[in-house]
């Protein structure tokens, strides 16, 4: 079954379908959009459960594009991805459970909704880069006018500027590097299965490699708030309507960690041996500095963004370590990590909706005005500072291990303070700011979580717990084709004394 | 037996997720589902110790090329011990907490909570790796973490649950890269496979590292801030985790490593840290006025005492007086619990008295507890505060007269408290007036005193005379000094005989306000200049500043477009003049 090409076009059909329904018939569009991602999550479910560990690419769609260009329209799944989409719509789904709190043009925030899941899901499907840049701007687009158009607080227009110059330079940068991936690899090709056999035959000239690499490391950097590209990012997420933060900070930031795995290390592996020791003090930088900064915020959605950008630290020192233990834990990461984001800004969004304040300083003992939504941002919180049992400490562990074994020594002593005691630190802070305590003044009146909010938000705990419980579950599907990648960028180094590290 | 084996960790697990997922509805079958849950481990603890085969049994939990992460069981002697005491005090204290909590508004969510913990704790006994054992290590941390702030809407209680996560996280932060270091030395970290592997130069340094873990759970010195403010949790809680159990993890993990440390400096190193801590904290007990408090320092204060052990070199000593101190120290916290509850929530010594007439029960347990814990002959303490005291006469004498001073402070200060809080007159109206607690308290209180009394008979040994001579001098010389004191004082006459010291003493040698200031002035400020990097620096010098260019750079170049037709034709003229003198001339 082309399970992945359902996935991908059911949310667009959604969006054009939304367009053809009366903006007041809210029902209606409400029921597509939470139908069609619900569909789509189920396919992604199917398409998991079934997919061959070991098989190579799997559920594949190859229809030529153009010809003459070597452009295909081509989808398919192995290790890498298959995780990811299923992340996607997992969190896909729920956030659009969550965007009923939308009240004006609902209709057009629902088109733009779809475009975006499709886009999102569509760029981690991709096998080729034309469509994965295209499917990447897709998602891209529709979230700065949603920032701009739906957004709150009134840093909106400057957080919309901002995100909107941020996002499309590094989109830019990227695009450069793609180009000259395409033009030196000589494969007359856009598909990123044959432009890795082209490169393994003859590697792309060192000295483009090495301009190469670095184009694609800042580019995708940027999009994933490397330091010291990351301020964007906070302020994106404070603005941005929940949906849309759930669906940015969740999935489609990670499109740049994906695409360094996916293109620039196979790519350009000489590139990135010279380029990744940078690469790891820039991690380190995310998870230090802006663990830092996180500590003094007061907002909640500024906390859960700087954490989130902490949290992109762990991905980036796992890809510099550039082993098979790194690569697997990143990938690890970036699904844990999705789903902790959309769970914690969904939660948020509940909250800004009963009083119209995220100021932690005026919360307090949410916990017993609103048991459930309190519980599950209790759990998110812990699952935030590391704790076992959830997904991201399963991928936290292992970049440690990673890193320790690349000789990144010095990077993983301070990575691991940072990570377990400021990590800790903040995510200590806001429960007792925010759940803890007597309650604060202007909460009296809150409400708890609706059922569909409640289900929608229990299914992403319920996707961390089962996969912190069993991240084997991942691990055994991201490990091989991850593999392929490392032989690819050290080829001469046999694994085996690499894993000892000593 | 693998299926016991495995069932004994995994009930706990199946009663806080049935409590948690609806079962939390009715009182009647939460208590039931979690104190089934702790039993049913108890009578597979006991089957497997009349059985006493040694079992491995493991399940991969996360494997790729070069890492091996598996959830692994080990039963062996240490292990089945440890089960024991964690599980049969375990039983008793969820009995007890039946009546303890019976009022509670939150009485399936305590039990929810227990029932977390006991599983956390059975996976740090049963861990076979490195790796498993962290994962516990963490999940024991968050439970006590829940349970110390269970009334988490008191400002105090919330406080002391964020103040012992994050000191334990400081510790954790040294056992992750202890587990490291092993891992990359060793390419294991199973247990099993690293005790036949070669000791390596590294073992020193990864075996204090993995200690530093020990040091946050055991509270020892300098991470020991977080235990007497964990006394904001419920009674039983303190018993359970904060008494018997959960700080014995780290001197449980210890043993369980032995040979890792074994041999290396590390060992000297944790055998003064748990000295330093046992005498430190029973200086403080000295000064106390909460019964918590005292019981909570001393707890400390005996911790000591088995790092120390580890540290020279006998953990079976170690592992001895874990077993006996579970027993009377949770018989000493739950029969503190008992007076709490009969005296409507007062915890200060100072406003009890009297209670031997009214609260015979548990009156006689408390004192076959302190009688064991003082190291009275024949009692439980006796017998394992002997084999830590030859341990250290064999190895350092130094040491040695820390433990024997030691010995005496814990005599004394608990002496007074049992003088001050049971004896005399009633300091108070709700002393007067205090009532045995009821059945479901006092039976557990009568069954913890059996073991206090015999458990030193299982591995009792000749005495060392010396060893026999120093602490019975101790023994008599601090009861008769705290008796003659505090036998029918009204307030404690120690402030105005020691002054200063008292003080120091009773505010805990000022190492909170350390820790306190230290987080302020270091940490606030990093915090702070990083924040004010962010905001003035990247945000806004660095992308205001390449906005503000660009945008001047604008409006300079907009001045020349002014529309007018004439400025255009004046500056073409001009632009052509100056090209043609430029080629010409």
């Amino acid at each position: 079954m082309d399970w992945l090409l359902i996935i991908v076009l059911l949310p667009l059909f959604a969006a054009a379908a939304v367009g053809f329904v009366p903006g007041s018939q809210r029902r209606a569009i409400r029921g597509i959009t939470i139908g069609a991602s619900g569909l789509s999550l189920l396919c992604a479910l199917i398409a998991f459960c079934s997919f061959e560990v070991g098989g190579g690419l799997q559920f594949e769609t190859k229809w030529i594009w153009v010809e003459s260009l070597g452009l295909h329209f081509h989808l398919a799944a192995d290790g890498i991805n298959i995780g990811i989409i299923l992340m996607g719509a997992i969190v896909a789904f729920s956030a659009a459970c969550c965007a009923d709190d939308i009240t004006h043009r609902v209709k057009e925030f629902h088109v733009l909704l779809n475009l975006m899941i499709g886009g999102i899901l569509g760029a981690f499907a991709s096998m080729d880069l034309f469509f994965f840049y295209f499917f990447h701007e897709l998602a891209l687009v529709p979230t700065f006018i949603m920032i701009g158009v739906w957004g709150r607080g009134a840093n909106r227009n400057y957080a919309t500027y901002k995100i909107t110059l941020y996002l499309s330079f590094g989109a830019l940068l990227a695009l450069v590097g793609l180009i000259g991936v395409y033009v030196q690899a000589g494969a007359k090709s856009f598909s990123i299965p044959e432009l890795i056999a082209t490169v393994q035959a003859t590697p792309i000239d060192e000295a483009a490699q090495q301009w190469i690499f670095p184009l694609l490391m800042f580019g995708f950097g940027i999009l994933v708030s490397l330091w010291p590209f990351h301020t964007w990012a906070p302020l994106g997420y404070g603005a941005a309507p929940t949906a849309t933060a759930m669906l940015h900070a969740g999935v489609l930031k990670k499109f740049g960690l994906y695409g360094l795995i996916r293109v620039a290390i196979p790519m350009a592996p000489a590139g990135a041996q010279s380029w990744l020791g940078v690469l790891a003090w820039l991690a380190l930088a995310n998870l230090l500095y802006c663990g830092l900064v996180a500590v003094r915020q007061k907002d909640l959605n500024q906390l859960i963004g700087n954490s989130s950008v902490a949290h992109m630290g762990f991905i980036f020192l796992g890809i510099a370590s550039l082993n098979v233990i790194g690569l697997t834990g990143a990938v690890l990461v970036m699904i844990a990590h999705g789903l902790l984001a959309a769970l914690a800004f969904g939660l948020s969004g509940h909250l800004y909706r009963q009083t119209g304040s995220l100021e932690m300083g005026r919360m307090g003992g949410l916990l017993r005005q609103m048991p459930l939504a309190g519980s599950a941002l209790l759990m998110a919180l812990l699952a935030g500072c590391g704790l076992p049992g959830f997904a991201n400490f399963a991928g936290e562990v292992t970049v440690f291990f990673a890193a320790w074994a690349a000789g990144l020594k010095t990077v993983t002593v301070i990575a691991a303070w940072s990570a377990l005691v400021i990590g800790g630190l903040y995510m200590m802070r806001a429960i007792r700011a925010i759940l803890h305590g007597p309650l604060g003044g202007d909460w009296a009146k809150a409400a708890d979580l609706r059922p569909l909010i409640a289900t929608a938000l229990g299914l992403l705990l319920a996707a961390l717990l089962v996969f912190g419980f069993a991240p084997g579950l991942l691990a055994k599907r991201i490990e091989g084709d991850v593999e392929k990648i490392v032989r690819l960028a050290k080829p001469s180094q046999p694994q085996a004394t690499e894993a000892t590290g000593r | 037996m693998n299926t016991a084996a495995w069932l004994i960790l995994l009930l706990p697990l199946f009663s806080a997720v049935a409590i948690g997922l609806g079962a939390y509805r009715s009182r009647l079958a939460s208590a039931a589902l979690s104190i089934g849950a702790v039993v049913g481990s108890f009578l597979l603890t006991l089957w497997l110790i009349a059985v006493g085969d040694e079992l491995r049994s493991s399940v991969p939990w996360l494997a790729m090329e070069g890492l091996q992460i598996n959830i692994g069981l080990q039963i062996d002697p240490l292990s089945r011990l440890m089960l024991c005491v964690v599980t049969g005090v375990g039983s008793l204290i969820h009995i007890f907490s039946l009546g303890y909590m019976r009022e509670d508004r939150d009485f399936s969510r305590y039990f929810a909570f227990l029932s977390l913990f006991v599983f956390s704790m059975l996976g740090i006994v049963l861990a076979d790796n490195f790796v498993m054992m962290f994962i516990f290590w963490e999940l024991v941390g968050v439970s006590s973490y829940l349970l110390i702030g269970f009334w988490f809407e008191k400002p105090s209680a919330a406080d002391a649950a964020k103040k012992a996560f994050l000191t334990n996280r400081v510790g954790d932060f040294g056992f992750l890269l202890g587990i490291l270091m092993v891992w990359a030395a060793f390419g294991t970290v199973g247990f099993a496979e690293l005790e036949k592997a070669e000791a390596t130069a590294i073992c020193g340094l990864a075996g204090f590292l993995i200690f530093c873990g020990a040091m946050g759970k055991s509270a020892q010195f300098p991470l020991h801030v977080w235990l007497p403010d964990a006394m904001e949790g419920p009674t039983p809680v303190s018993a359970l985790i904060h008494a018997a159990t959960m700080v014995a993890a780290g001197v449980y993990m210890l043993c369980r490593v032995f040979f890792l440390i074994e041999g290396t400096w590390a060992m000297e190193a944790i055998a003064w840290i748990g000295g330093l801590t046992a005498l430190l904290a029973a200086l403080m007990a000295v000064q106390q006025d909460d019964i918590k408090r005292i019981l909570a320092y001393s707890t400390l204060s005996q911790l000591g005492y088995m790092v120390m052990a580890v540290g020279l070199g006998s953990p079976d000593a170690a592992m001895f007086h874990l077993t006996t101190h579970a027993s009377f120290k949770a018989l000493l916290f739950l029969g503190a619990g008992s007076v709490i509850v009969a005296l409507h929530h007062e915890q200060d010594i100072w406003k009890m008295g009297g209670l031997r007439e009214r609260m015979p029960k548990t009156y006689w347990t408390f004192l076959i507890g302190t009688m064991a814990l003082c190291g009275v002959p024949l009692f439980s303490g006796f017998f394992s505060k002997e084999a830590i005291l030859d341990a250290a006469l064999e190895n350092n004498l130094l040491l040695f007269l820390v433990a024997v001073l030691v010995a005496l402070l814990t005599t004394f200060y608990m002496t007074r408290l049992f003088v001050v809080a049971f004896m005399g007159e009633p300091r108070s109206a709700h002393a007067g007036s205090a009532l045995e607690s009821p059945s479901v308290m006092t039976v557990p209180l009568l069954l913890l005193a059996v073991p206090s009394v015999i458990a030193g008979y299982f591995n009792a040994h000749a005495p060392n005379p010396l060893v026999l001579a120093a602490s019975l001098v101790v023994l008599v010389f601090g009861m008769l000094v705290a008796n003659s004191l505090y036998s029918g004082a009204k307030t404690d006459p120690l402030p105005a005989r020691l002054g200063r010291l008292a003080k120091a003493l009773h505010d805990r040698f000022w190492f909170d306000e350390a820790y306190q200031w230290l987080i302020d002035n270091v940490q606030e400020n990093l915090a702070k200049l990083a924040d004010a990097i962010d905001r003035w620096i990247i945000a806004g010098l660095l992308v205001r500043g390449t906005h503000g260019t660009t945008e001047l750079a604008a409006r300079v170049l907009r001045l020349a477009q002014t529309g007018n037709l004439q400025t255009y034709a004046f500056w073409f003229a001009a632009g052509m003049a100056a090209l043609l003198i430029f080629t010409l001339g």
